[in-house]
């Protein structure tokens, strides 16, 4: 933690409050879950065995409780590597120190199919904040043993998963109609060797929040949903994104146990 | 068998097609690659071309070959095109290296999650932003390894560099203060060791759909160390093929 407490020892960042997440030492659990949308928050921690809102600014909506005796903790980073930097940094100087972030994604592969959990090992960088915390060259990468936990998880639930690289974009418009933009030309040649390269599915926070994580020294991990697919015309209905959204939140769930309290 | 095989000669190694075993262990010194074998059984001096040394043998009944790849990412990436081009699917990399952070020291063996890509050759392949991340399951089956034989090892980030003396003598170099820069922020980003093919092998590894891990030891490059990290290296391939035959 000294390291840490180094790094944080400067302007915003050092009352307890922290500014934009509104929360304190003591409000959030070492095990944090983190999807985009708040209002995914409430429907997260009906999965937890109790839960009590412990704070609601901008997107950053934060509850608090239990699972089979473990707490744990759900916070909104909204939509992008921006707001999810803050969240992870914010967290992390209340006490959060293994982040996994829950979020919808576009397949990019053939066999990346609609309602398939995507346990990301690391992720492109094709974003611009993490660039402003670590040169390029450095690989966004998640924690060893918290992938290992959400492959064991995936296992034992036999939930149909996948484990490699996402991508993060800033753009969402980007990806779904880049046809349409001044620099469609870089959008379709690096869309195209993501996919030579085996990238799985398209997302927009785990690169900031891998990048990030490896510089606080945190645990991070991400399970992307696979909701929709562009080149097929597929996306789940809301009937299965519910049930597909309650595997991933109890692979998340099941993963913390593996995780021991507070380290 | 001999008849309808076929026989591809690819043009920098010394082997051909059917010549090269599942598992690959790469070491960057052509020197180090009979030092390497002496823990196989079974084996075969397969000849050297330019930097490329080739032995294969057997590990408890399981064909293992080690390949040098010279120093560097541009010779790494034709070895593993090359050595993957003709039936290799699993590659470990055995090598030596700086220690960034401080968190593996002198002696140390540190076992690669991912790399830094401070290298020319994997941006040939792939855009930058792309990560150089070793096979999750490698890297398990070395740590389990590791766990099981008693012997310490660290785990984390690399960075592999294209230029020796820009990391030992950064001062001399008309871009010293880029190196510096960002020599600081490895360390400030938690990069355990430094070396110099890794982050092609990873790049690699992910375009042709095969596996890689890497081993290091920091700041030495003595027998004793050789032989515990091919220990790791041995053991963690009868993991890896015993789980196959499971599934």
């Amino acid at each position: 933690m000294s390291a840490n407490d180094e790094k944080t020892k400067s302007g915003l960042l050092d009352v307890d409050l922290q500014y934009h997440v509104q929360l304190k030492t003591g409000d959030v659990s070492d095990f944090v879950i983190l999807p985009g949308d708040p209002g995914r928050v409430e429907f997260i921690a009906e999965h937890f065995d109790s839960a009590t809102l412990v704070a609601d600014n901008r997107e950053y909506k934060t509850m608090t409780g239990v699972y089979k005796g473990r707490s744990v903790s759900v916070t909104s980073t909204g939509i992008g590597c921006p707001s999810t930097a803050i969240a992870v940094e914010e967290l992390a100087n209340v006490g959060a120190k293994t982040f996994v972030r829950l979020g919808t994604s576009g397949a990019m592969q053939e066999y990346t199919r609609v309602g398939d959990k995507v346990i990301a090992t690391g992720a492109v960088r094709y974003e611009g904040t993490s660039v402003q915390y670590m040169p390029i060259e450095f690989p966004a990468v998640a924690s060893h043993d918290m992938v290992s936990a959400l492959i064991q998880s995936a296992k034992e639930a036999e939930l149909n998963h996948h484990i490699g690289i996402v991508q993060s974009k800033d753009s969402f418009y980007g990806q779904h109609n880049p046809e349409g933009m001044p620099i469609a030309s870089e959008l379709l040649q690096k869309w195209d060797a993501w996919v030579k390269g085996g990238v799985l599915c398209s997302e927009m926070e785990a690169a900031t929040l891998f990048v990030v994580g490896s510089y606080r020294k945190l645990r991070t991990g991400a399970v992307l949903l696979v909701a929709g697919d562009q080149a097929k015309q597929e996306s789940l209905t809301k009937e299965e994104y519910k049930a597909n959204m309650t595997e991933s939140i109890n692979m998340i769930l099941e993963s913390s146990l593996q995780i021991e309290e507070g380290s | 068998m001999e008849a309808v095989q076929k026989i591809e000669q690819v043009k920098h190694l010394p082997i051909k097609f059917g010549e090269v075993a599942r598992y690959v262990i790469v070491p960057g010194d052509p020197n180090r690659v009979p030092v390497i074998a002496e823990s196989l059984e079974n084996v075969i001096n397969q000849g050297q071309n330019r930097e490329f040394n080739a032995y294969k043998g057997t590990y408890k009944g399981i064909d293992v070959s080690v390949v040098s790849t010279g120093i560097g990412c541009p010779s790494t990436a034709i070895a593993v095109e090359e050595l993957s081009h003709i039936g290799a699917e699993v590659f470990i990399r055995i090598g030596t290296s700086g220690s960034v952070d401080k968190s593996a020291k002198k002696g140390d063996i540190f076992i690669a999650t991912a790399a830094v890509r401070d290298d020319g050759t994997s941006k040939q392949y792939i855009p930058i932003e792309f990560p150089a991340i070793a096979s999750h399951n490698v890297v398990s089956s070395l740590i389990k390894a590791s766990k099981d034989l008693n012997i310490d090892s660290k785990v984390g980030i690399c960075q592999s560099k294209d230029s020796f003396f820009g990391e030992t003598e950064p001062d001399r170099m008309p871009v010293a203060p880029y190196l510096d820069f960002k020599w600081k922020s490895w360390q400030e980003g938690g990069v355990g060791a430094s070396e110099m093919e890794a982050a092609t092998l990873f790049t690699l590894s992910q375009i042709k759909r095969i596996e890689a891990g890497a081993i290091l030891a920091i700041e030495t490059s003595d027998k004793e160390t050789i032989k515990k990290m091919t220990e790791i290296v041995l053991e963690s391939i009868t993991y890896m093929e015993g789980e196959r035959n499971v599934s």
